[in-house]
């Protein structure tokens, strides 16, 4: 079976917190210097869940990432994985696209390469945390999307999807092709091994832009963007501690739980 | 006349004799061309350059008993027991080559027998059997008494004695009836000499004495002969391998790693028992389960399922149980019917998997990589690369691991260092931003470089010792340089914890990002980077004069560019970093720079410099989490830390350092004990009066 996967890069979301810091006047993230982008966590789910697939059914797994130059790091990463090929999407008017801007080129350059039998999307950018993408793609691919999923399985023509819901989860079907955005649920992505961690080193990534992937210009207009950013800003998050005492641990419980009551 | 001289039976003694050797020799040499055939199913390895330096080395270190004296201390005296019997059965194997070997077989003894040489050797080794047998009572004594941790009491060893002091008897009551038969009366060999006056005045007849010395000649043969066959096929086989291990002995830098050929392979490092290198089963073959590695090892000691010597027992076992299956497999191909072969397997009990059955993936995880156990054993056995070689196939392979260390290698080979998260407050590049440094840019040059290292530039603690450090370089007037934000993890966290090819692609990453800047000196703060860029890059083509930090500062003070004035009059004690010590043996330079200091008192622990005590944190396990359920070993060596009653415990390795932070904090014991890194105590020692 054929794999897509669309992966994103993003800042590295394991800095200590005091170091992140915002421009409020661009509305924009400053990244920390010394720090190097990485894959957002749920993409690289969902190329351990391609890669899964891969192991049972064999076939290929072509990824792609929207970005800048750097961006290439992730699809090489998805590749050092397990990922056969993989193209990035680069060109000025990709920058800053909202959520529509990016499922249309991402769309567009599925349907450049064509022959899938399914999508996969991490179930949101661990930058933004929109979480859109996935699902205004396969309304503009016109294929079925299961998000959230926790486990993918194939069979045949159809896919077993487990999919996340807030007490468990629930098994849901889908014909191929079809699109899933996958959760971390899913379980760890394996540790780049063996040889294919160097030779993709040397791997050069083809770049398709704009004009390559035919990309109508009204989509990547952002005048005509369906999101805009009116304020950007870190939250703060303001804790007051009480300690609660006694004389002896069984006491100073006590003291807690009449604190709690008091709050309840 | 001689007993060989003799006719038995019938049968002349001569042909008895050369029978008997004749069998004896061709079971030893059958078991020997099976070892041998066993150690060749291993993987190809070159160890056959520099060959007069293999021969030398082999010599002095065994003739010596360097191998074994070299372990002695105060608490374990059994090397020289071990040298003893060592020295004495050297003069006996000569003694038993001319008296039995020419005297007998060759039938030489009319030029050997009753000549003055005969009496002098023979009396020697009348000392030499009075100095085996009082070693074979003590280690008799140890063995069944005392019952040191590191020795396993076995029947292999009990044998291996009785037939020892068997050997000693014989000796001596062959002397004592040969005298006797002859009516000599002597007083040289000496024990033979009174033994026989004791046996001519007990009233045996002629015929009677004559008879006992065939006997005790011919019994003393058989011995002699038993311990041929038996040798081979008992764990006294290191009496013949450790020879042949010290001439295999590695050369290059100490603990060093193979890199993994690159190509398209299917499985990477070692999960089954031929996929070790000839040299690692010979290992197996020279352990004589002396067990020093077992005391040695940070691991065992802690409670950690891991033991050196079971290691490596096991494997050997392994071996000798898998071996002929694998040799009937590789001749079944060629001369063996398949037919054959194929029925065979089925009844057959199903062959160990090694990484589980015989080696577990905890303790293949346990190892810290300190090298404590090769610096103890006297044979040159390689534990350490064994350890790293499944710990290989594991991750490149089975892509098994404990979490925290996968978390580890996920975080080297996506960011490019081990740390990440909440320990990362200060990152890379950020340290330097007030202290003027030259930090490089892109075509930039400079002749010597600071090497940071990621733990001094992200780890809040180690920044401190690293600040200290480029204040100290600056007051000493060295011109230096740093890479500030283009300096990648060293690799040593990845290739220590199997992760081979990471490691491979950090060193030529940091080799060319080197040379670009046209970097010809490196100073290196941490041991494991020293370690690695020193003794690993070259292979890698980063050929670099590295400096460790203690090594530039003992320099510089004793060449008067840096002047320790201050008085600190304070009690340090000073730990040996592995990768420092043992690895490059670094041991004076750090107390030559500490001793320089006045008004400080060095206090040494007991186990220091080569046998020094690993902090916990070498081989990945900074970030590797300890097995639950037993003794942290940072805990361990802060005990050893107390017992000197320093309040200064001193390193030079940014992990020891925070290591020792961490017990101590442990502990609640930081009013009283301080943990500080070498360059810091030089700084304090410069510029103020305490060391706080």
């Amino acid at each position: 079976m054929n794999t897509i996967v669309c992966a994103k890069q993003v800042l590295d979301p394991e800095i200590p917190p005091a170091r992140f810091k915002i421009d409020p006047e661009a509305k924009q993230v400053i990244p920390p210097p010394g720090v190097p982008p990485v894959i957002s966590v749920y993409d690289e789910r969902a190329v351990e869940a391609a890669c899964r697939l891969k192991d049972k059914h064999n076939g290929k797994i072509t990824v792609l990432s929207m970005g800048s130059e750097k961006a290439a790091d992730v699809i090489k990463h998805a590749i050092s994985m397990g990922a056969d090929d993989g193209f990035l999407l680069q060109d000025p008017a990709f920058e800053d696209l909202d959520s529509f801007g990016t499922a249309h080129v991402l769309a567009k350059a599925i349907q450049k390469i064509g022959g899938y039998d399914l999508v996969l999307c991490g179930r949101q950018a661990a930058d933004w945390g929109a979480g859109q993408v996935g699902s205004i793609l396969a309304e503009m691919l016109g294929i079925p999307v299961v998000t959230l999923a926790c486990d993918v399985q194939a069979e045949d023509k159809t896919l077993r999807i487990k999919r996340l819901v807030s007490d468990g989860y629930e098994v849901l079907q889908a014909p191929m092709p079809c699109l899933v955005t996958v959760s971390t649920e899913i379980g760890m992505p394996r540790l780049p091994a063996g040889v294919r961690l160097m030779m993709v080193r040397k791997k050069q990534i083809p770049i398709w832009n704009a004009q390559d992937l035919g990309a109508e210009p009204a989509q990547l207009d952002k005048t005509k963007a369906h999101m805009e950013i009116t304020g950007l800003s870190v939250p703060t998050r303001k804790t007051e501690c009480e300690l609660i005492t006694g004389s002896t641990p069984g006491e100073a419980a006590a003291n807690l739980a009449l604190e709690i009551a008091k709050l309840i | 006349m001689s007993p060989v001289g003799a006719t038995y039976w019938g049968i002349p003694g001569y042909v008895i004799f050369w029978a008997l050797f004749a069998i004896a020799f061709g079971l030893f040499l059958q078991r020997v061309y099976f070892l041998y055939r066993l150690m060749r199913l291993g993987k190809q390895e070159n160890r056959f350059g520099r060959i007069g330096e293999r021969v030398g080395g082999m010599l002095v270190e065994t003739v010596s008993q360097w191998c074994s004296l070299k372990t002695v201390t105060p608490k374990d005296r059994a090397g020289i027991g071990h040298a003893l019997v060592f020295w004495c059965f050297c003069l006996f194997f000569v003694g038993y080559i001319i008296f039995i070997g020419l005297a007998g077989g060759f039938g030489l003894a009319p030029l050997i027998a009753r000549t003055p040489f005969e009496t002098a050797y023979s009396s020697i080794l009348d000392v030499a059997a009075v100095l085996v047998t009082l070693a074979l009572i003590v280690a008799a004594i140890r063995r069944y008494v005392l019952r040191p941790q590191r020795l396993v009491p076995s029947a292999e060893a009990a044998i291996i004695l009785l037939m020892i002091f068997s050997l000693m008897v014989l000796h001596v009551l062959g002397e004592a009836f040969d005298l006797a038969a002859r009516g000599v009366h002597a007083s040289w060999p000496p024990l033979g000499a009174a033994l026989a006056g004791f046996l001519s005045r007990s009233g045996l007849s002629q015929g009677t004495l004559e008879a006992s010395y065939r006997g005790v000649w011919w019994l003393h043969y058989l011995v002699i002969l038993g311990f041929l066959v038996y040798v081979p096929r008992s764990k006294h086989l290191h009496i013949l391998a450790s020879f042949v291990n010290a001439f295999f002995r590695p050369l290059g830098p100490r603990l060093a790693l193979a890199p993994i050929a690159l190509e398209e392979q299917e499985t990477f490092g070692v999960s089954k028992i031929q996929d070790f290198t000839w040299k690692d089963l010979l290992d197996l073959y020279a352990c004589a389960v002396c067990g020093r590695c077992h005391v040695n090892c940070p691991a065992q000691l802690s409670g950690k399922s891991l033991s050196p010597r079971e290691f490596i027992r096991s494997l050997k076992e392994h071996l000798l149980e898998a071996g002929p299956g694998l040799l009937a497999r590789q001749t079944g191909t060629s001369s063996v019917s398949q037919a054959e072969t194929q029925t065979d397997t089925p009844t057959k009990t199903p062959l160990k998997t090694m990484i589980g059955d015989v080696v577990t993936e905890e303790e293949i995880w346990a190892c810290t990589t300190c090298g404590a156990c090769q610096e103890v054993c006297p044979v040159n056995i390689e534990h350490v690369r064994k350890i790293i070689d499944l710990r290989r196939n594991l991750v490149l392979t089975q892509e098994k691991m404990p979490e925290t260390a996968r978390a580890m290698l996920r975080n080297m080979q996506s960011r490019g260092h081990p740390w990440a998260g909440i320990q990362s407050l200060r990152l890379r590049g950020d340290w330097t931003s007030d202290l003027g440094l030259r930090i490089l840019a892109e075509g930039d040059s400079a002749n010597t470089l600071f090497w940071v290292g990621c733990t001094g530039a992200l780890v809040e603690r180690n920044v401190v010792a690293t600040l200290s450090m480029t204040r100290v370089l600056k007051a000493a007037g060295v011109d230096f340089a740093v890479l500030g934000e283009s300096e990648a993890c060293c690799g040593d966290p990845a290739r220590r914890a199997g992760y081979e090819f990471q490691f491979q692609i950090m060193a030529e990453q940091n080799i060319e990002t080197l040379k670009s800047h046209n970097v010809r000196e490196i100073i290196a703060s941490c041991p494991h980077c020293y370690n690695t860029i020193r003794n690993e890059y070259p292979r890698y083509g980063g050929d670099f004069k590295v400096v460790h930090y203690s090594q530039l500062i003992a320099d510089l003070v004793s060449h008067g560019k840096l002047r320790l004035t201050n008085e600190l009059s304070s009690r340090l004690t000073y730990h040996d970093p592995c990768y420092l010590g043992r690895y490059n043996s670094i041991y004076l330079e750090p107390r030559q720079v500490l001793q320089a200091i006045p008004g400080t008192k060095l206090e040494e622990m007991e186990r220091s410099r080569n046998t020094s005590f690993c902090c916990g944190g070498g081989g990945g396990h900074m970030w590797i989490e300890e097995q639950p359920g037993t003794t942290k070993i940072n805990q361990m060596r802060l005990a050893d830390v107390l017992k000197t009653g320093a309040e200064t415990v001193v390193t030079a390795c940014p992990y020891c350092l925070q290591m020792f932070e961490e017990s101590i904090e442990h502990k609640g014991i930081g009013d009283s004990l301080k943990a500080r890194d070498l360059v810091e105590v030089v700084e304090a020692a410069m510029t103020q009066s305490r060391l706080d």
